[in-house]
């Protein structure tokens, strides 16, 4: 008997999915408390999954949106490439960004999960590594216009043969990265979340036996995938256009125009990116894994924001794109900045589907993680990374104003850095933190949410810093007359008092002591009419100091009353 | 002399009294009196001295816990609080972590901070990271502050600047000035109630500090003088969240330090209980009406949460706050816990709650949807006559149609449909305990499993069972266990502070004569002079050079470098699977635990009986489709006799609870009354 045809009783069925969720997270856990690098430990860039035996996702933990359709992707080619030839206590590592990756720093850990001799699920561990060689420190050149430039890469290999770890792997990994201690700290908490969920996936088995609770995987991705359905057909039939604009691509400032046709039919949707430009020289390229990602995502929006993540909700969605285009590159274009790509595509549906369903979305956000490097050498003469995403303003929907400073879409559970931490730990000293209130947010009947300003006082005699912002001049839109977001900006006021650089895509600024780096992140865009917005709210602006009289006067036409 | 306690939950006032000079116990009930707390505890007194004849004034000692903080809190009843804090930083607050948990809510906020924008202010001042002066305090900046905050009355002003856990020196300036020119006003400055780094998460917690502090002042003042009114004149002791209690100008100081108040007295109590039989590994669990708590007791001392947030769930951020809070995982699923059937056609349990009003269906008071409660009645656990002592008669029939809602739906007949409620919630509680065991290192079969809340003896052997627990240990007075423990509780404080430290000779010399200047503190919170027994335990935060994150490490001040890393390395073996052998460790926090040798709770020992005098009678239970109906022998626990061994099936009744043994498994009964259940076939190490 297939499992598909098997029923699991709904007391077994919810069960096992509590025991599933219970298991991600444990992975989670294990995974934020050992891991060495601060990408992981403080900004949380990582995720853990489990999959079926055929690759399917059925649960996996809060993390950050980027991994919502790339773990089923990978596990799938590292199924194809060791069919037959996996055995209990394996474990595979692999960072290919084409074979469903994202990028070369991330690090995929794959276990096969067997009982009764044979496998019954895989669980996966992927997390953002800070350097894995390459051009730079942290591996992620704004320039760079090849893979080769962007570190090591191990295409699927086995990292752990029979509970053992390969003294060869571990041994090219660290001779090919520039951080290795962190590097091999990571890969050890990693390994050590695969092994609890192999644990407790053992404990399911021999409770509920192989059959059942294969059975319930497939009622889960069987019964999320009828709610999905019956989702989209709830919404109009037609086909939804977008189109937007990339700010440059890193290697040169020209605006690339990306578009899509999103078609709904019935219970099915299509998401069309058929016109986009082929891959671009510089490394906001991403490949197709990162793609399927980042329509899932805005699909999970639409369909069941807060419902546990798994393959059945994509099953009526189907993403097409021919191959080579900036969404769907191929080896040897360089993916480093993958996400500074992707989000468009996200932004591409999210802006097409909008309309349809205001009760889900919102106006634009600023969209890009912002996120800089500073690197350079401390008091003691030891080099440091410091690498941060950036938190910023959202837009503005139909009953509530745009969030502030919270993370892009592209992240998720991902939290700003300690001013506290980063100064005991770096030459850094952190001058403002606070909202971006003079950049402006997209006004509205709804405005946008603010973003942020964060300066760096460098300490450090001998610092450089690079980064890639997107959204430096295309401006978060509004929705339904609601107006523009505002821009993210990195500055650099050089010690000497010189003026202020801006800079948006940059793969180089030599730093001295006393320079100061300033991080603007933009404003969200404004849902519906300012003429409209409610005087009460105008004040509270006011009175918060988020709006000056003038910018009341002039984009709300409000005159405030003397106060008494 | 008489030592009282009184808990104040959500729905009733619990009382326990003990009389030290007769060992008698006991207990009284009021409804909580949600705006003025201390209505309810006068009730419960007055309870008490007509039903058992207690006489005020031979209180000697009285605890209290209460729900007046947590209610302020998410109820935003604080008062109107201001914050002063260093220029460039004002938004800090209302940034917070900026994380989305709620991944793919495209319309997600942070949660709304406590004081808004217009009543943050910025001083000009710095300091860097080891405490040294970069900036010094502009006086200056202080007076428009104080303007602002006499235009727009504030009653609390909340004080962070960057970097006070190394240096107080600017706060505490600050915080005199505001003091003198704002009389009115409670000031609160951060280092006061944390000395731990990571801005938001202190100035969070300074700023909730300062918003609750005038209310629970008010509330204690309120409270100590109707206690004094009614000759209840003792020394007044408050139930803190880390296990022990306080005195109520100590809890007026750093009220944040009552927020689980109720919980952590359950938690004091399972430690209680381990020590009387002799077991220092206890898990505990509580199941209330609404939610069901479970804690770890490690080498009988509660386990701290060193992260603890505020409403925090799966999606919600939550507000994180920097007081020792015992690390409890709470689940939605209680006695009341409503059973439903969603759109995907399974069967959930909670954490919607039918609470007490209306009550489960059983109750008959109008609810007509079927509760964990309804579950346990049908097949057959509960009494309906003998429920909470007789004293509210519950209704099968009603609790059957609630349930017939589901079994008809799922296709089951209505005992299975109870046995399907029952195995849901026991399934997320199981979850829950592994958390607290197994995910954070501990093993639940060196445990003995301590039970209690109403219908938490009901569940218990099972879940037991399930975790391998060295054995089920059902306290006496379950159904109150909260304010029993209580009684358990020793003055406790916690010194906790963020000292950054690479492990080496030079490092633990320093370590030590850090450890005891928190010793002077200790010595001086207590009050009770230089010679006041007090128990001290050390722990460091540490982790390996890299990590963010370290681990909690039981220490002597006096350890050698090698010493102190074996410790360590285990520590994090035994929470994380692995140890790294060679990486160099650091020190990052520093913790005191300093409690106060007290008086506690005696167990009195039980008067011996006759084998049988406790059998009351049968009653059918229903243990599912394999097994059937069967039929149980109940027992009256007041009238068990010490020593005995009853085998299950069996029931145990008693006032505030019962408690069902399973098949193979085998009760014992103490000397002091407490009942302990083990499997029958113990198999060998």
């Amino acid at each position: 008997m297939s499992p598909a045809t098997l029923c699991v009783d709904p007391v077994t069925q919810e069960i096992i999915e509590g025991k599933l969720m219970a298991t991600v997270d444990e992975m989670g856990i294990v995974m934020a408390r050992t891991s060495m690098s601060p990408v992981i430990y403080e900004v949380l860039d990582f995720a853990c999954g489990l999959l079926t035996a055929e690759g399917e996702l059925v649960a996996q933990m809060n993390g950050i949106t980027l991994f919502t359709g790339t773990f089923g992707v990978q596990v799938k080619a590292l199924i194809a490439k060791f069919a037959g030839n996996l055995f209990d206590g394996d474990i595979l590592l692999s960072n290919d960004p084409y074979a469903g990756g994202t990028h070369a720093c991330d690090f995929a850990i794959v276990k096969p999960l067997f009982a009764e001799g044979r496998i019954v699920a895989y669980a996966i561990n992927v997390a953002h590594y800070l350097d894995v060689g390459g051009s730079v420190p942290g591996s992620l050149a704004p320039n760079a216009t090849s893979v080769f430039q962007e570190g090591l890469r191990l295409p699927g290999v086995k990292v752990v043969r029979s509970d053992v770890f390969s003294d060869e792997i571990l041994n090219i990994i660290s001779e090919n990265v520039r951080l290795p201690e962190i590097a091999l700290g990571d890969l050890n908490a990693q390994v050590a979340t695969v092994r609890v969920a192999a644990r407790r996936m053992a404990e399911l088995s021999s409770k509920y036996g192989i059959t059942t609770v294969q059975a319930a995987f497939a009622n889960l991705l069987d019964t999320s995938e009828k709610r999905s359905r019956a989702a989209i057909s709830l919404l109009p039939d037609g086909c939804y256009e977008a189109t937007d604009i990339i700010d440059g691509d890193g290697v040169s400032a020209t605006p690339i125009v990306v578009t899509v046709a999103v078609t709904i039919a019935g219970d099915s949707i299509a998401a069309d990116f058929t016109g986009c430009p082929p891959a671009v020289a510089g490394p906001i390229n991403c490949a197709r894994g990162a793609l399927q990602s980042a329509v899932k995502t805005i699909i999970k929006a639409m369909v069941g924001p807060q419902a546990p993540s798994n393959e059945g909700w994509f099953r009526p969605l189907t993403v097409i794109a021919p191959s080579g285009t900036i969404f769907t590159a191929e080896k040897p274009s360089p993916t480093g900045w993958y996400y500074e790509g992707s989000v468009h595509a996200s932004e591409l549906v999210w802006k097409a589907l909008a309309p349809l369903m205001p009760s889900r979305f919102s106006a634009g956000s600023y969209s890009s993680l912002c996120v800089v490097y500073i690197s350079g050498t401390d008091k003691s003469g030891q080099p440091f990374i410091h690498i941060e995403p950036q938190h910023g303003g959202w837009g503005g929907s139909e009953h509530r104003d745009g969030a502030n400073a919270v993370i892009a879409l592209t992240d998720g559970d991902t939290y700003n850095y300690s001013v506290e931490v980063i100064e005991a730990r770096f030459p850094l000293r952190v001058k403002r933190y606070g909202f971006n209130v003079e950049g402006g947010a997209g006004a509205g009947r709804r405005r946008g949410g603010f973003g942020i300003v964060r300066e760096y006082e460098i300490l450090s005699k001998d610092a450089s810093a690079y980064g890639s912002f997107g959204r430096t001049s295309t401006l978060p839109w509004g929705m339904d007359g609601g107006g523009s977001g505002t821009a993210n900006v990195l500055q650099i006021t050089p010690a000497d008092q010189g003026e202020p650089q801006s800079y948006g895509r940059v793969a180089h600024i030599d730093l001295k002591s006393g320079d100061l780096l300033r991080v603007v992140t933009g404003g969200g865009g404004g849902w519906g009419d300012a003429q409209q917005r409610e005087p009460g709210l105008i004040e509270q602006d006011l009175q918060n100091g988020f709006l000056t009289e003038a910018e009341a006067s002039a984009l709300y036409g409000y005159e405030r009353r003397i106060a008494g | 002399m008489i030592r009282l306690a009184t808990d104040v939950g959500g729905t009733f006032t619990d009382l326990v009294g003990y009389d030290e000079r007769s060992g008698e116990l006991f207990t009284a009930k009021s409804l909580t009196t949600v705006d003025d707390q201390s209505l309810g505890v006068l009730d419960a007194i007055a309870v008490a001295e007509a039903k058992d004849g207690l006489r005020t004034r031979d209180v000697t000692f009285f605890a209290h816990g209460g729900t007046t903080v947590i209610n302020a809190i998410t109820e935003r009843k604080g008062v109107r609080t201001a914050l002063v804090t260093t220029a460039g930083f004002r938004d800090v607050l209302e940034i917070g972590r900026g994380n989305r948990p709620d991944l793919y809510n495209l319309q997600f906020h942070s949660p709304e901070p406590f004081v808004p924008r217009h009543l943050r202010f910025e001083v000009r001042e710095r300091l860097d990271a080891s405490g040294q002066v970069i900036v010094p305090l502009e006086l200056d900046d202080l007076r428009p502050i104080i303007a602002r905050c006499q235009a727009e009355d504030i009653e609390a002003v909340a004080i962070l600047f960057l970097h006070s856990y190394a240096n107080p020196e600017h706060e505490i300036l600050c915080a005199g000035i505001l003091a003198d020119a704002l009389p009115f006003a409670t000031i609160c400055a951060s280092h006061e109630v944390s000395r731990q780094w990571r801005e938001y998460e202190r100035t969070n917690t300074v700023v909730l500090n300062a918003y609750v502090q005038p209310i629970i002042q008010n509330y204690f003042e309120q409270l100590k003088r109707s206690l004094t009114r009614r000759n209840l004149t003792c020394p007044y002791y408050a139930m803190q969240s880390n296990g022990g209690i306080s005195t109520f100008d100590q809890a007026v100081a750093s009220p944040l330090t009552l927020v689980e108040s109720g919980p952590a007295g359950g938690v004091a109590g399972a430690a209680r209980i381990g020590t009387a039989i002799g077991e220092s590994e206890v898990l505990s669990l509580d199941v209330g009406g609404t939610t069901a708590k479970c804690s770890l007791i490690h080498g009988g001392r509660p386990t701290l949460n060193v992260e603890y947030r505020l409403e925090h769930t799966r999606i919600a951020p939550g507000h994180a706050i920097q007081v020792p809070v015992v690390d409890i995982v709470e689940i939605g699923s209680g006695g009341g816990s409503i059973a439903r059937i969603d759109d995907r056609g399974v069967l959930i349990v909670g954490p919607q709650s039918a609470g007490s009003s209306p009550g489960p269906a059983c109750y008959g008071r109008g609810g007509l949807k079927p509760t964990l409660s309804d579950a346990i009645l049908t097949i057959g656990v509960f009494d309906p006559a003998t429920f909470a002592g007789g004293s509210l008669h519950l209704d099968k029939q009603k609790a059957k149609e609630a349930i017939a809602t589901i079994a008809g739906p799922l296709g089951l007949a209505i005992e299975d449909a109870a046995i399907a409620i029952i195995e849901i919630a026991h399934a997320s509680m199981i979850n829950a305990l592994k958390l607290v065991t197994v995910q954070r290192g501990h093993d639940p079969r060196d445990a003995v499993f301590v039970v209690s809340g109403g219908a938490g003896p009901a569940l218990a052997t099972r879940l037991g069972r399930d975790l391998s627990v060295k054995a089920t240990v059902i306290p006496p007075h379950p159904g109150i266990f909260s304010a029993w423990g209580m009684l358990a509780a020793e003055p406790r404080a916690d010194f906790r502070s963020t000292w950054f430290a690479a492990l080496s000779t030079q490092a633990l010399a320093d370590m030590s004569v850090r450890f005891k200047g928190l010793e002077t503190e200790a010595v001086a919170y207590f009050a009770k002079g230089e010679d006041a027994d007090i128990r001290f335990t050390y722990q460091v935060e540490a982790r390996y050079r890299g990590q963010e994150h370290g681990v909690f490490t039981h220490v002597e001040p006096d350890d050698d470098v090698r010493g102190f890393t074996e410790r360590f390395h285990a520590a994090h073996e035994r929470a994380y699977s692995f140890r790294l052998a060679d990486a160099a460790i650091e020190i990052t926090t520093l913790h005191l635990e300093a409690v106060l040798n007290g008086a506690v709770i005696a167990l009195p020992k039980i008067e011996p009986t006759g084998s049988s005098a406790a059998l009351t009678g049968h009653r059918n239970v229903y243990f599912g489709g394999t097994r059937g109906w069967i039929s149980c022998p109940v027992y009256a626990r007041g009238l068990l006799a010490p020593g005995q061994f009853i085998e299950g099936p069996m029931i145990v009744e008693e006032a505030t609870a019962t408690t069902l043994v399973q098949e193979n498994q085998v009760l014992s009964v103490t000397d002091t009354g407490i009942l302990i259940i083990r499997e029958t076939s113990v198999e060998a190490e």
